[in-house]
């Protein structure tokens, strides 16, 4: 009889310190701290293009963005001609939108905030979006995947509260770069909406930073939005002015 | 006597004043007919918009706007108790949603319209989505119109994706399934607009007991809370259109009338330059001048009334004949006129009466006015043919 009440109490034991879940629940937390830790600086400045291809045909804008914590960015295009001049100031949860042809600052606010920017695989919401995953989300771990030749951990990341667009998410990292190589993103219904691929990882300052990102709407057939950085900088010195709306304009 | 010279005079004009009565009947019965027609239009699209869609006006939430899909999701509000009192028969409760479908992988931006199923106030074919459940299965039940079906290529038993946000401004998308494909009359609820059960909607979008308005039979008196939108408000860019169309068409009124008071002036013209021995005579004879314009512009009015005789004759029965035909709208069903269906010419005796009146008055002015000169004729010039060069 004590025999067995030993071996309930030791099964038991080993259920509560030893439950694999709980442990991964923080492994997997702490990994997209790191994964955050990684990409995050305080301010951020990228020579970039976006290239557009909604299936028919494709575009591509280039344009040049600075970026201050999660609340301040502000971005030039520079090509092609019809969107050249074209500037995009974020304040906040506001976005105000120039336009040289209008020769008009245009306040996205609200719901126009997830219209999709520009025909891209891309809501204006998508393209300000720049928060710490770790901060939004619990994350817990999924399994092992291999994913372009690496095996990967998937995270399977909550939202903390109920406002957040995208409710789940789940992300393939790369447990040794520390590095996010797939992300998935979901409706509250776990239907898949967005899929978004980083490529050519390379070191930038002390940072593993990806060079492309591949968006695509999983609703819509045929189309994705290709991100290529071509120039990055860390922690770079941004003009209070670029964060004004006095620069919106010619 | 007057009378008796005039109908004689009138008959010896013979083709020339058949001619006269022809072109007068024809136009009464056009405009007749076009103000019937303009009537009908403007109580079927009536008819229609407040059947489908304004019952007897909205208790909308302030600041709510149709015309502001942004906004939708702003302007919502749950269902004061004094509406919520009302009978299925009384009221319908109305949820405005942005959405966004997914048919054939293409994004097709849509207006998410969640009803109320019990409701009898307004008639939509929304009978498919009445069997389903309160609770929400996996599966969506969704009605579509018509248009919508045809601009979406859908048809009934399709599946396709719906994204919408919830209040807190999270996204969801599922699979719909079209239930049915409705022959809705009114294009402004069918065209671009998903039909969904209200608690369907509700529980998706977590709007529990919200609405955008709630549709009534009747002003019931201030409601706080909400503003009342009546339907003349709701219908006032169709009125202003009709009010367009009136104005049109009499323009169109006043060309058909010019050209019978023209006809008729020419004719009376022709007949004092013709019969001006005649009138010399019966001067030279000691008849009054004013009696003499007398009997002429009766010639005119005798014109005028057989012309009415022959507006009934011919009249009378294309009307009887159109209101049984009417008038095909269907190429309509591309615009957004609340209707489609065959339009019936809407007959308003007391409107017939005064647009009657007015052409008779009109023609007998028109008949008098070439024959005044009559008064200062000089007799002997008559005579000889010479007054009037």
């Amino acid at each position: 009889m004590i025999m067995k009440n030993q071996i309930v109490f030791a099964l038991l034991c080993l259920f509560i310190f030893v439950n694999p879940c709980h442990a991964e629940e923080i492994n997997a937390q702490k990994l997209l701290e790191q994964v955050d830790d990684n990409l995050w600086a305080n301010t951020k400045f990228i020579t970039g293009r976006l290239i557009i291809d909604n299936g028919r045909k494709v575009r591509t804008l280039t344009q040049d963005s600075w970026m201050q914590g999660v609340d301040r960015s502000y971005s030039h295009y520079k090509s092609p001609a019809r969107e050249k001049g074209t500037k995009m100031l974020k304040i906040g949860g506001k976005l105000w939108m120039y336009t040289p042809r209008t020769d008009r600052k245009v306040l996205i606010a609200g719901h126009l905030l997830r219209q999709s920017m520009m025909g891209s695989d891309l809501s204006y919401e998508d393209m300000m979006e720049d928060h710490k995953l770790s901060h939004s989300y619990a994350a817990t771990l999924e399994g092992f995947e291999e994913f372009t030749g690496v095996n990967c951990a998937v995270l399977h990341l909550v939202s903390r509260d109920k406002e957040t667009t995208y409710q789940t998410r789940k992300v393939w990292i790369n447990k040794e770069e520390r590095i996010v190589l797939k992300e998935e993103r979901f409706a509250k219904s776990g239907k898949l909406l967005k899929q978004i691929v980083f490529l050519d990882y390379g070191k930038i300052d002390h940072r593993m930073f990806p060079r492309t990102m591949i968006f695509r709407d999983m609703l819509k057939e045929n189309t994705r939005t290709t991100y290529k950085f071509d120039v990055i900088e860390f922690d770079v010195e941004i003009p209070a002015k670029y964060f004004s709306q006095s620069i919106l304009k010619r | 006597m007057n009378w008796d010279i005039a109908n004689k005079n009138f008959y010896r004009q013979g083709l020339r004043a058949f001619l006269n009565v022809l072109v007068t009947a024809l136009s009464i019965i056009a405009l007749i007919f076009m103000l019937s027609l303009l009537n009908g239009f403007q109580a079927q699209a009536t008819r229609n918009l407040v059947s489908t869609d304004v019952g007897g006006g909205h208790y909308r939430v302030p600041g709510f706007d149709i015309l502001t899909p942004t906004e939708w999701e702003d302007f919502t509000m749950t269902v004061p108790e004094v509406l919520n009192g009302l009978t299925a028969k009384d009221k319908a409760e109305v949820l405005i949603q942005q959405g966004q479908l997914y048919p054939n992988r293409r994004l097709f931006p849509v207006q998410l319209r969640g009803i109320e199923m019990n409701q009898s106030l307004l008639h939509l074919p929304l009978a498919g989505l009445k069997s389903y459940d309160d609770k929400m299965g996996n599966m969506i039940p969704v009605v579509v119109g018509v248009k919508m079906a045809r601009k979406a290529h859908l048809k009934k038993g399709d599946t396709v994706v719906l994204k919408w946000r919830d209040k807190g401004g999270a996204v969801d998308a599922r699979d719909v399934l079209v239930v049915d494909v409705g022959d809705i009359v009114n294009p402004r609820i069918d065209n671009g607009v998903v039909w969904l059960r209200l608690d369907h909607l509700r529980s998706m979008t977590d709007r529990d007991k919200e609405v955008s308005w709630v549709a009534v039979r009747e002003y019931l008196g201030p409601v706080n809370g909400f503003e009342f939108q009546g339907i003349d408000l709701l219908m006032s860019d169709l009125l202003a259109l009709l009010r367009q169309d009136r104005i049109n068409s009499k323009i169109l009124w006043g060309i058909l009338m010019v050209l019978v008071c023209t006809s008729v002036f020419n004719t009376q013209i022709l007949n004092i330059f013709k019969r001006q021995k005649e009138i010399g005579t019966l001067m030279a004879l000691g008849m009054e001048p004013g009696r003499i314009v007398r009997i002429f512009t009766l010639e005119g009015v005798l014109a005028a009334l057989w012309a009415l005789v022959l507006t009934v004759f011919l009249g009378v029965p294309f009307f009887i004949w159109f209101q049984g035909v009417g008038f095909d709208v269907s190429h309509l069903s591309e615009a957004s006129f609340p209707i489609r269906e065959t339009i019936y010419p809407d007959y308003q005796p007391r409107e017939i009466l005064v647009s009657v009146s007015i052409v008779l008055a009109l023609i007998i002015a028109a008949a008098w006015v070439p024959v005044k000169k009559i008064i200062r004729l000089d007799p002997t010039l008559a005579l000889r043919g010479r007054a009037i060069t």
